[in-house]
């Protein structure tokens, strides 16, 4: 959609549209201003009030400007540009021939465009030309196609609208050729104003009607019909959006959180839907395929419920549905002679397939949001550039509005104050201090890992031992094997805190780098503590003499996330609440505490990690899984709201959930790929229970279905299938190959745009330096021939011109008002009801002299040479400024 | 959907869903709370009628927003100039701070909003009139002079590419797409 993106903004009808009004009208504002000029209250000023309109009518432009010294006068300095009184002819506009002024002033919609309208379109070509300058254009036109006279500029603007047409039947053209899903994005993607587009799109809905008429009638019916069809494809697409759109949870909670918080702590319940959805996607796939065929072959439970089992999953959950042990090896039929269902194959097969779905579902989010949020790290550069677009437009209470701007206010003032120190360079010492800490501060955590780790082993060899021992009532039992879960939960909570105790003593210099090296401990910790605990079960407990060990991995893992969402449910007590009330009653200058959107996050992502794990051993954990998740979203939401403050510090949130979403795929999920592939492919399943009971290893079962099926010819594609790719060494081998080198040509083109993208930026910098310097000359230029010619021809030319309507006496008012810039501008500024709102220059420091972006505003005065030089400079700039537009798309869609 | 006289007609409608970003759910949503805006006695046309601008900004979307007479500004098609928006408008306003909107879109309609003076270009009278909205204006939080020149040299240093003292809606845009939260944060939802 290149095309259109670059037609949105140089399309001049943006400019012209009556969204721009306010443009025009500040213009009849400055209009009625000039009126209160010093100069005006000449006796011909009653004239000049009544017949303004007819006057503009009526001047012709006879004389071209350029060549008109006095011009000269009107455009040397930018600051005198609003300001005609400085001119010297600033009332010569009684003169009919020579109506300078006049036009200068009685011009509504810009008073500075009109005057350079003509000069710009000469000097340059129409299509090539900046926003302003076309902009200043189209006014110009506005004004002269409104008057009855007929002279260049009439035919220039004429040219000009034939121009507008021709590109607008261009899109049109254009726009036809599309499919309809097209042209309607594109129409959409207009910044337009609703009638314009649907000018725009009725004029394209008649071109394809004329164009389809000339084609042909014969198959009419035929185009007919497959347009009902097209048409009620998108009809029916529209319905099944609207559907999802309605199905999204909790639309109008997250509306609100994003009201108070801002998009970031947004960005964690976004997360917590996300992982809800993949879990209600599990539980369906799980439910519907390996639990319902189970009920109908499911024999009675005769254990007894105490309660108690709600938290230890043991007891009269393991004759249930939720465990692994409880499914039959068997094949199912309900009715006699029919085809059956194969337990074994289901169970295999659903597992496998949903993490398969789960797999590129998660490299296509990974991919899309690295693709989105992280384009180009390198050049991004500084903070400044971002505060174009740091409001949150989300926030929509009062409350939080103020305080955001407060945050903002005394986030920039640090920044500007950091900006400033930064340059004093730390000693030898100071930086080898540094490195100390960082480097003890390390030791430390990966100390507290290990410790926790150790603890976490023995712990759980201990449990198994209890376990197998089995003295003791079982309430006893029951209780003791809730002391891992307590524990690893206990570890969880606490270590974080003292890693961010640790973030006290280290003083990073960006706080991003805080962050990061905060949640790389934290993942550290979690993901160790799992490998432990993966450890212990897949060597420990798989090869233990229990009667079934994936039952008692799935209760290990039961307890572990009904333990964790208790202890969620504490850490939003203790941590928010509590807190509030010591910061609130107790001690002040703590303050309402913040939301801890990464804390949060990572123990959403251990969870899940542990589901993950789960799925296999207890098939219906995803089932739990959600109505934990639901209950957590709303306890952090009523914690969140009583409790807490918006954060303080500039919280990232899209590449933060782009670090959230790869954390989720890259240590947790294809740890668990690795889990439940040792435990297909390598370990024995239990003797006596299970769906998999009897064979050497669970992927048996797919090998005993092939030599079934080997059998019969019909299914020997499936049997190919998995001789030759599955099975086959060769066959990954080559994919292998050719996946590395994709890889590898892809690094190199990326590589490669890097090194296009810094030229071009050069490119661009050059670019403005050379405009740079062209103004510069042309400055210089100014300067010279205001100093002698032009004074003399300016005040020769204008008694010869207008001697005849001069009042005597007056030419010596104009001798005076001709006096150097330099005396002028203490009178400009005491005119303040003009200089309150000069368009361009005001703030403009004086060395620059004239605003460098508008430099055909300046043109009048210029020499048709100079002039031309600016065209070429501009024309290259732009061309510099598309070429580049182009690479970033490019860099986009790479 | 309101009340009788209060529903869009359908082939409006339809046409309403191809023009903008929002879906059939969302027109009829900002339908409604167009229609609470209006006075009772224009009920009947509300396609027609507009709603001044200090109506507008009394919707709690708007209510609290820093740059709430901008929107209205850019977005409104008065011939007078009054910043009043027609409900075409309104659903214009409401396409491109949705969510389907495109971030090209976004970054035009974000310039025009800070685009203080309406001269097609942020100058640095633009861009302090940005930061006093971002910062709002008591006196604590308000910039100091020699701070907002540092400020705005620098966002000037970083986003100005060809150096000529104003960022241009390319450039603009060039800044936004480096800024990959913008497209989340530029949005208003009913």
């Amino acid at each position: 959609m290149s095309y259109h993106y670059n037609e949105a903004f140089e399309n001049p009808d943006y400019h012209n549209s009556e969204t721009l009004e306010s443009g025009r009208r500040k213009a009849s504002q400055m209009n009625s201003m000039f009126r209160q000029n010093p100069y005006d209250s000449s006796p011909y000023d009653s004239y000049t009030d009544h017949d303004g309109r007819e006057q503009r009518q009526s001047y012709s432009v006879d004389i071209p400007m350029a060549t008109m010294q006095p011009g000269l006068e009107v455009s040397q300095s930018a600051k005198r540009w609003g300001t005609p009184n400085a001119n010297p002819y600033g009332n010569t506009h009684i003169n009919h021939s020579f109506e300078y002024e006049p036009e200068f002033t009685y011009t509504p919609p810009s008073t500075l465009s009109t005057v350079d309208g003509p000069f710009a379109r000469r000097s340059s070509d129409a299509s090539e030309a900046s926003i302003v300058q076309r902009r200043n254009r189209q006014r110009a036109d506005s004004v002269f196609t409104t008057s009855s006279d007929f002279d260049r500029t009439d035919a220039n603007a004429a040219a000009y609208n034939e121009n507008k047409e021709s590109q607008e039947e261009k899109i049109i053209r254009n726009l036809a050729s599309m499919t309809t899903r097209e042209r309607i994005k594109a129409i959409q993607k207009m910044p337009k104003t609703m009638k314009e587009k649907r000018e725009i799109r009725n004029k394209v809905l008649m071109e394809k009607t004329r164009k389809s008429v000339s084609y042909s009638t014969e198959i009419h019916c035929c185009t007919q019909c497959m347009y009902k069809i097209a048409l009620s494809y998108r009809r029916f697409r529209n319905g099944l959006s609207e559907l999802f759109q309605s199905l999204q949870l909790w639309q109008k909670t997250l509306k609100i959180i994003g009201g108070k918080f801002g998009t970031s702590v947004l960005s964690y319940f976004v997360f917590l839907t996300w992982l809800l959805t993949f879990n209600i996607f599990s539980f369906l796939v799980n439910f519907s395929f390996v639990t319902i065929p189970q009920f109908i072959a499911a024999g009675s439970n005769n254990l007894s419920f105490t309660g108690l089992e709600l938290l230890t999953g043991a007891g009269y959950f393991q004759q249930t549905v939720l465990y692994y042990g409880f499914y039959t090896n068997s094949t199912i039929t309900k009715i006699e002679n029919s085809t059956s269902y194969d337990m074994q194959l289901a169970y295999i097969f659903t597992i496998g397939i949903y993490f398969v779905i789960c797999f590129f579902s998660l490299v296509y989010s990974m991919a899309k949001s690295f693709r989105n949020n992280f384009v180009n790290p390198q050049t991004y550069s500084g903070n400044a550039g971002k505060l174009l677009c740091i409001w949150d437009f989300n926030i929509t209470n009062e409350k939080a509005v103020r305080l955001k701007q407060k945050n903002l206010s005394t986030q920039i003032k640090e920044a500007l104050s950091e900006g400033k120190s930064e340059d004093l360079n730390l000693s030898l010492k100071q930086r080898m201090v540094h490195i100390a800490i960082h480097l003890a501060a390390w030791i430390f955590s990966l100390g507290t890992t290990a410790v926790c780790c150790t603890c976490v082993y023995y712990l759980s060899i201990n449990n198994l031992k209890l376990f197998m021992k089995g003295d003791g009532t079982e309430l006893e039992n029951q209780a003791a094997t809730l002391v891992l879960p307590i524990v690893v939960s206990l570890l969880n909570l606490l270590t974080p805190f003292v890693f961010s105790l640790l973030e006290l003593l280290e003083k990073f210099q960006y706080p991003r780098n805080q962050i990061y090296v905060t949640i790389t401990r934290n993942v550290i910790l979690k993901m160790s503590i799992i490998g432990i605990l993966c450890y212990y079960w897949l060597n420990i407990v798989a090869t233990s003499a229990t009667e079934c060990w994936e039952t008692l991995v799935g209760q290990d893992i039961y307890r572990l996330v009904v333990v964790d969402f208790l202890f969620c449910l504490l850490g939003s007590f203790f941590g928010e609440f509590i807190r509030r009330i010591i910061g609130t009653k107790c001690l002040k200058n703590l303050g309402v505490p913040e939301f801890d959107i990464a804390r949060n996050v990572l123990g959403l992502i251990y969870v899940q990690t542990l589901t993950w794990i789960g799925i296999f051993f207890s098939p219906l954990l995803p089932a739990i899984q959600i109505i934990f998740f639901f209950i957590i979203f709303y306890v952090k939401k009523v914690s969140l709201m009583m409790n807490c403050q918006p954060p303080r510090k500039v919280w990232r949130a899209s590449q933060m959930t782009t670090l959230f979403i790869f954390l989720l795929f890259f240590p947790s999920f294809t740890g668990v790929l690795s889990v439940v592939a040792i435990t297909i492919w390598r370990l024995n399943p239990s003797e006596k229970c299970g769906p998999f009971r009897g064979l050497s290893s669970i992927f048996d079962a797919v090998s005993r279905w092939i030599d079934v099926l080997t059998n019969y010819p019909r299914s020997a594609w499936v049997v190919w299938i998995y001789h030759n790719l599955i099975e086959s060494v060769h066959f990954f081998f080559i994919l292998t190959v050719i996946i590395i080198i994709i890889t590898y040509l892809y690094w190199q083109i990326i590589e490669g745009r890097k090194i296009m993208v810094r030229l071009l930026h050069e490119q661009i910098i050059n670019e403005g330096k050379d405009k740079m310097f062209l103004l510069e000359k042309l400055r210089a230029l100014q300067a010279s021939t205001r100093d002698t010619p032009a004074r003399k021809g300016a005040s020769q030319q204008f008694s010869t011109t207008s001697s005849l309507y001069q009042p005597p006496g007056q030419l010596d008012q104009q001798r005076h008002l001709s006096m150097p810039n330099y005396l002028e501008r203490p009178l400009e500024k005491n005119k303040s009801s003009f200089s309150a709102k000069p368009p361009y220059t005001a703030d403009f420091p004086e060395t620059s002299g004239f605003l460098p972006g508008d430099p055909q505003r300046q043109q009048p005065s210029t020499k048709p040479g100079v002039s031309e030089a600016l065209a070429l400079a501009m024309r290259a700039r732009q061309q510099a400024e598309r070429e580049m537009e182009d690479e970033d798309e490019e860099d986009f869609r790479s | 959907m309101g009340g009788s006289a209060s529903s869009v007609p359908p082939d409006l409608l339809g046409e309403y869903q191809e023009l903008t970003f929002l879906t059939k759910q969302e027109i009829l949503i900002a339908h409604k709370r167009f229609s609470e805006l209006v006075p009772k006695e224009e009920r009947d046309q509300i396609l027609s009628a507009r709603v001044p601008k200090d109506k507008v900004v009394t919707l709690p979307e708007l209510r609290a927003n820093p740059f709430q007479h901008r929107i209205c500004r850019v977005f409104s098609t008065a011939e007078d100039g009054d910043d009043s928006l027609s409900f075409e408008d309104f659903l214009d306003m409401l396409s491109v701070f949705s969510d389907a909107a495109t971030s090209e879109i976004k970054s035009h309609y974000a310039f025009r909003i800070f685009d203080f003076d309406d001269d097609g270009t942020l100058d640095r009278k633009d861009l302090e009139n940005l930061v006093n909205c971002l910062t709002g204006d008591a006196d604590g939080t308000r910039l100091s002079t020699s701070e907002m020149d540092q400020l705005i040299q620098n966002i000037l240093e970083e986003s100005d590419i060809d150096k000529d003292g104003t960022i241009n809606l390319s450039e603009f845009q060039h800044v936004i797409s480096r800024s990959p939260d913008f497209a989340s944060s530029f949005k208003i939802v009913l």
